[in-house]
């Protein structure tokens, strides 16, 4: 496997999200030169066939609604252009969730690194995301586990760790999660999963 | 009636990388008197020259007192890629232009530089795409500690692993630092096939005499068995590592003082002229030769030194000069150059061993490079003893 890992934005395409001006015309040639291509609009941004793989907007201009989806949730990184240092702009831009920024006057210095910001910054927000959905959905399920504990320890009479560890090795035999495995625990695999466990052995035979 | 025009030239030519900063001056300094002497040339460059002294401090109000005090629009120099960055802001801030006649890492496109040096497309992926099929892929790094050294390291790790190679070690000293003992150990240890050389100075010069001292002590560690590489080393410095100890090592530079074309033969004519036929000629001292006499065809061209005309009219035209034909790219004001692979000799010059056939486009971002391609091709030019570059000797 080729491990190359200098940044590289071949192919990508960039939407600018701001009033054409000397300013966006440099920062279009700065992007050009990385290989990009390159979309100028302003107010509004093409909500049909929006490709874009970085959005790069005008933090001093944007109002509520300036997205075609709510703050924090948009589909690529977005990168504000930020002339104004006012704590009512930062916020708003902020609360877009922006994961870099570009100073104006914008320089052909600073755009390289925006971007290779974001693209770091999106994508572990995106892993957090995940990561955070999953512990969330586990967390609804945790009342299902200690069913199933209290359950085990009443019928298998086993103290309270016995039956955790022995829900958890059944969990980890079928590569499930234990609040996976405790949702599916009906009476009769409690008996069978009970009956393996004095037998010495944790495994449901289906 | 002639018009002058201010021209600031930033050259450190005191200091750790002085003999560097003397070569790029005395170019300069060459074509500014051919310029200021040809009474048919509509302008004439009243100079303004200052010495930072290789101290960082120092070019930033420099550049300022060039650029605000003088008036200078254009200002030739600076020789490390911190003396560079240093000098940028300013130039920006007074919308002027830097012309900057040295290799450096890349991944730098400003507006208010043209590059007239070599890229990393053009210096060290040439220079690995050769020595890699020859020597191996098991690589030592050193460099100076700042970003000329990381950042040309890092592409060399990077290629290198892209072949499935190995980096045996990556050590660097301060400016100026010359103790070297640490790094010669580690090699005569670890017996890289080659060892990339990014220290720049006085380092540089006593890692090479180190490493001549270990040649001598075990014939396995002489240049035609495990060189040692360059980007930056030139005729220049040759002098000051000494002759005996400079041999056989290997440079990627885009030109040599054999370059063969009849421009070089009138420049090295001139250069005799000045300095004496003693003067070896490099890419520095070609580099900024050549940079004065293409700002002076954009001013005289574009008839003002108003940096948007004097692009423009840079952007426009091929330019003859010593080191081959010369353009630079409206996109990147990058120039497109010819890499060429030289082995120092022993009485203080360099043997072309290689170059390439048309000048190179620079990719300062290394925007077109794919690793899966140069991975590719070194694999094919192992099994087949290929050689990237046209050999020309």
């Amino acid at each position: 496997m080729i491990r190359f890992r200098t940044p590289n934005f071949r192919g990508r395409h960039a939407v600018i999200l701001h009033r054409k001006s000397n300013g966006t015309e440099q920062l279009a040639r700065q992007l050009e030169r990385l290989g990009m291509t390159v979309e100028i609009c302003w107010p509004a941004l093409p909500t049909e066939n929006l490709t874009a793989d970085v959005i790069f907007f005008d933090a001093d201009n944007g109002f509520d609604g300036l997205f075609p989806w709510s703050p924090g949730e948009a589909p690529m990184p977005l990168i504000a252009l930020l002339g104004s240092e006012l704590p009512g702009r930062l916020e708003w831009a902020l609360a877009q969730g922006i994961a870099s920024h570009v100073v104006k006057p914008v320089q052909s210095s600073g755009v390289f690194s925006a971007l290779v910001i974001a693209a770091s910054n999106f994508d572990s927000a995106k892993a957090q995301r995940a990561e955070l959905q999953d512990l969330k959905a586990r967390l609804g399920r945790r009342p299902e586990v200690i069913k199933a504990v209290v359950n085990l320890m009443q019928l298998g009479l086993l103290d309270e760790d016995a039956a955790f560890g022995c829900l958890r090795s059944a969990a980890m035999d079928e590569r499930i999660t234990i609040e996976e495995f405790c949702s599916r625990l009906d009476g009769d695999r409690l008996n069978q999963l009970i009956l393996h466990q004095a037998r010495g052995k944790w495994r449901v035979e289906e | 009636m002639r018009r002058e025009i201010s021209l600031g030239l930033l050259y450190s030519v005191t200091g750790t990388y002085g003999a560097m900063g003397r070569d790029s001056l005395d170019g300069a300094l060459l074509a500014l008197d051919e310029i200021n002497g040809d009474e048919t040339c509509p302008i004439r460059f009243k100079v303004i020259s200052k010495d930072p002294g290789g101290n960082i401090d120092s070019y930033h109000r420099m550049s300022e007192e060039i650029l605000r005090e003088d008036g200078c629009r254009h200002v030739v120099g600076t020789i490390t890629s911190i003396g560079r960055k240093e000098v940028i802001p300013i130039i920006e801030k007074h919308d002027a232009l830097l012309w900057y006649a040295l290799p450096y890492e890349g991944f730098e496109a400003c507006e208010n530089v043209i590059y007239t040096g070599a890229a990393p497309n053009q210096h060290i992926l040439p220079l690995f795409a050769h020595l890699i099929p020859t020597y191996g892929n098991r690589v030592y790094l050193t460099g100076s500690n700042y970003i000329w050294g990381w950042e040309t390291n890092r592409i060399a790790r990077e290629l290198v692993l892209a072949t499935e190679g190995e980096i045996l070690g990556e050590r660097y000293l301060p400016m100026d630092d010359c103790d070297v003992a640490r790094m010669i150990a580690e090699i005569e240890q670890k017996r890289p096939d080659f060892i990339l050389n990014n220290l720049i100075g006085s380092s540089s010069y006593a890692f090479l005499q180190a490493y001549h001292a270990l040649g001598k002590r075990d014939s396995d560690f002489l240049p035609a068995k495990r060189p040692v590489v360059s980007c930056d080393l030139t005729e220049c410095e040759l002098s000051d590592i000494g002759f005996e100890a400079a041999a056989g090592h290997l440079c990627s530079a885009v030109y040599f003082e054999g370059v063969d074309n009849p421009l070089n033969t009138q420049f090295r004519a001139k250069v005799s002229e000045k300095f004496g036929s003693a003067r070896p000629l490099s890419a520095f001292l070609v580099g900024s030769y050549a940079a004065i006499h293409m700002l002076a065809e954009a001013i005289a061209d574009a008839g003002t030194d108003e940096i948007e005309p004097v692009k423009k009219a840079l952007f426009s035209k091929t330019f003859e000069t010593a080191q081959g034909p010369i353009t630079i790219d409206a996109k990147t004001n990058h120039a497109a150059l010819i890499p060429h692979l030289g082995r120092i000799n022993d009485h203080g010059g360099f043997d072309i061993v290689l170059a390439a056939e048309a000048p190179v486009a620079a990719d300062p971002y290394l925007v077109d490079f794919d690793p899966q391609v140069f991975a590719d091709q070194v694999a094919r030019d192992t099994e087949a003893g290929a050689r990237h570059l046209r050999l020309v000797k």
